[in-house]
């Protein structure tokens, strides 16, 4: 029972980390900016293309395959850098108090253009590329087998998790991200460049997102879709979680991630369909989900 | 001669609420405008400081127009803003509601300390109130802590929107002092403090504008 209960518990536990790292991006955003950012999903899947695209230029040029891991952090930034301030500077700017259908349109709109862009750029094969996996290798502990990089994605999801926390208590940018949030207009009064603290804060979101795409890779590789998959996962999140809550992204992000694996395991045909059930059966005993309530919107 | 304000007209969602207003704030000296709810009181202040959109005038900081600039910009010429509903940050204690600005203009932690201490020497309640969440002070004690914040940047410029409005009798005489103490100690300070009745600042009031549905009138103290 066991030898079969704990692979199950890190299959889901390292693709909870996944869908972590776009949701506490979307939710950050959600908080911030007040936006609803239906393309969030393309700035992971770019993080995969990307991270998997140097992955692979690093090996065809004979270079150190453990460089593969500075890489993926890398491809994270550099989306992040290109791609954070030019998104929010020329599109998501312009939907800030406006209608939510505005933002859900203008934000979709956003979306499909992303998507075109990489079968532009990426073609429409899947890519794989798993030098980092196969370098960390597997352990074994009681008789039973596990991928050290799974090990590596549930670390990493910690950091982030105490990292936003620590960001958001005890920095300069936090403490002037949470007076943002609570109050732009005082914030603008006693000197915060808010829309700074919006590119910031934006940008941040986009990191986080393709830092789970390029840490993604090698465990799943990327295709088409993974854009448009992974955002609907985080929307799950999200309304499971309660919209603007990290813990709750990180809880929720277990629980969509372990019905996704329960169904793999136990009832393949319902792999897609699980999260959302369960995201079902969530809102409809707490309509704000699990942390949410009507009213709150904390970062 | 401190901040001046040209012509000011102002619309609120096609409405005129500001029609043209002119004022000058000196230095040393404290402005009392006064009007009934509605009259514009608050839209002036947040002109002032850019908080919302002006369809034509001007307003100057030592000759140095204002309305170019983000909204951003005025803490750090020294205009200092306490709006009538307070606006604490609720998840912030007292302390750091104070030291808002400081964090936001990133002020070195010695000047920092000399402007809080400065402001709780002003202020005495505030000290007490230090460490309460900024969310569970009561309306009172809230404006106080807006002055306090305010103070922390206001070197030039100090805007009090209707600072009496609310305020228990106690707390008002405590208030009143601060501002006394206030004026008396910062004399490079233009202040302009908004009220709807006269009564309650005709002793610090150098000078008394009335302001009448996006108008105003008066400029000397016989006004009302
Ligand atoms: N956000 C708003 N939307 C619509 N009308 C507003 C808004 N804010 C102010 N007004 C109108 O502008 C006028 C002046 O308001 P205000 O400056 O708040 O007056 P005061 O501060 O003197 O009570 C009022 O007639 C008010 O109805
Ligand atoms: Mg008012």
């Amino acid at each position: 029972m066991l030898d079969m209960a704990l692979p199950l518990i890190m299959d889901a536990l390292a693709n909870a980390a996944l869908i972590f790292f776009v949701a506490v991006g979307l939710t950050l955003v959600f908080s911030v900016q007040r936006i609803l950012n239906v393309a969030h999903g393309s700035f992971y899947s770019i993080g995969a293309y990307i991270a998997a695209s140097m992955g692979l230029w690093l090996i065809s040029a004979g270079l150190n395959p453990w460089l593969s891991f500075p890489a993926l952090l890398l491809s994270a930034a550099l989306v992040a850098m290109v791609l954070g301030p030019l998104v929010e500077r020329t599109l998501i700017r312009w939907t800030y108090g406006r209608h939510e259908a505005i933002q859900i349109l203008v934000t979709f709109g956003l979306f499909l253009i992303l998507e075109d862009l990489q079968r532009l750029v990426f073609g429409v094969r899947s890519i794989y590329q798993d030098t980092p996996m196969a370098l960390l290798g597997v352990s074994e502990i009681g008789g039973i087998f596990y991928l050290n990089y799974q090990l590596l994605l549930i670390v990493l999801a910690l950091a982030v998790l105490f990292g936003m926390r620590f960001l958001i208590k005890h920095t300069r940018l936090g403490r002037l991200l949470v007076a943002v949030v609570a109050d732009r207009e005082v914030s603008l009064a006693m000197g915060i460049n808010t829309d700074r603290a919006f590119v910031l804060a934006f940008t941040l979101g986009v990191f986080l997102a393709a830092l789970g795409g390029a840490l993604a890779t090698p465990t799943t590789g990327v295709a088409p879709g993974l854009g448009a998959e992974t955002m609907v996962l985080a929307f799950a999140v999200a309304a499971i979680g309660g919209l603007g809550q990290i813990e709750g992204a990180a809880v929720a992000s277990i629980i969509v991630a372990g019905a996704k694996v329960l169904a793999v395991y136990y009832a393949p045909a319902f792999d897609t369909v699980a999260p959302f059930l369960v995201m079902l059966a969530v809102l409809l005993v707490r309509p704000n989900g699990l942390f949410g309530t009507a009213t709150t919107r904390k970062i | 001669m401190m901040l001046k304000v040209d012509n000011l007209e102002v619309e609120i969602e096609g409405v005129q609420v500001l029609r043209g207003i002119s004022f000058t704030l000196e230095s040393g000296k404290t402005t009392v405008l006064i009007g009934r709810n509605g009259a514009g009181k608050t839209t002036t202040l947040r002109a002032i400081m850019g908080l919302l959109p002006v369809v034509s005038g001007t307003v100057s900081l030592a000759g140095d127009a204002l309305l170019d600039k983000p909204a951003f910009a005025r803490a750090p010429l020294g205009i200092g803003y306490a709006p009538e509903d307070r606006r604490l940050i609720a998840e912030f204690s007292v302390r750091e509601n104070i030291l808002l600005p400081a964090l936001a203009l990133n002020m070195a932690p010695a000047e920092r300390k000399r402007r809080l201490d400065e402001t709780y020497a002003l202020i005495p309640q505030l000290e007490t109130l230090d460490a309460r969440p900024g969310g569970s002070v009561s309306g009172g004690q809230g404006k106080m802590v807006a002055l306090g914040r305010a103070l922390m940047v206001a070197d030039r410029v100090l805007l009090l929107d209707e600072p009496f409005q609310g305020l228990a009798p106690a707390l008002a005489l405590d208030y009143a002092r601060a501002l006394k103490r206030l004026k008396a100690e910062k004399r490079d300070i233009a202040y302009m403090i908004t009220e709807s009745s006269p009564d309650l600042l005709s002793s610090v009031a150098d000078e008394t504008l009335t302001i009448e549905r996006g108008m105003v009138s008066g400029g000397t103290v016989e006004a009302i």
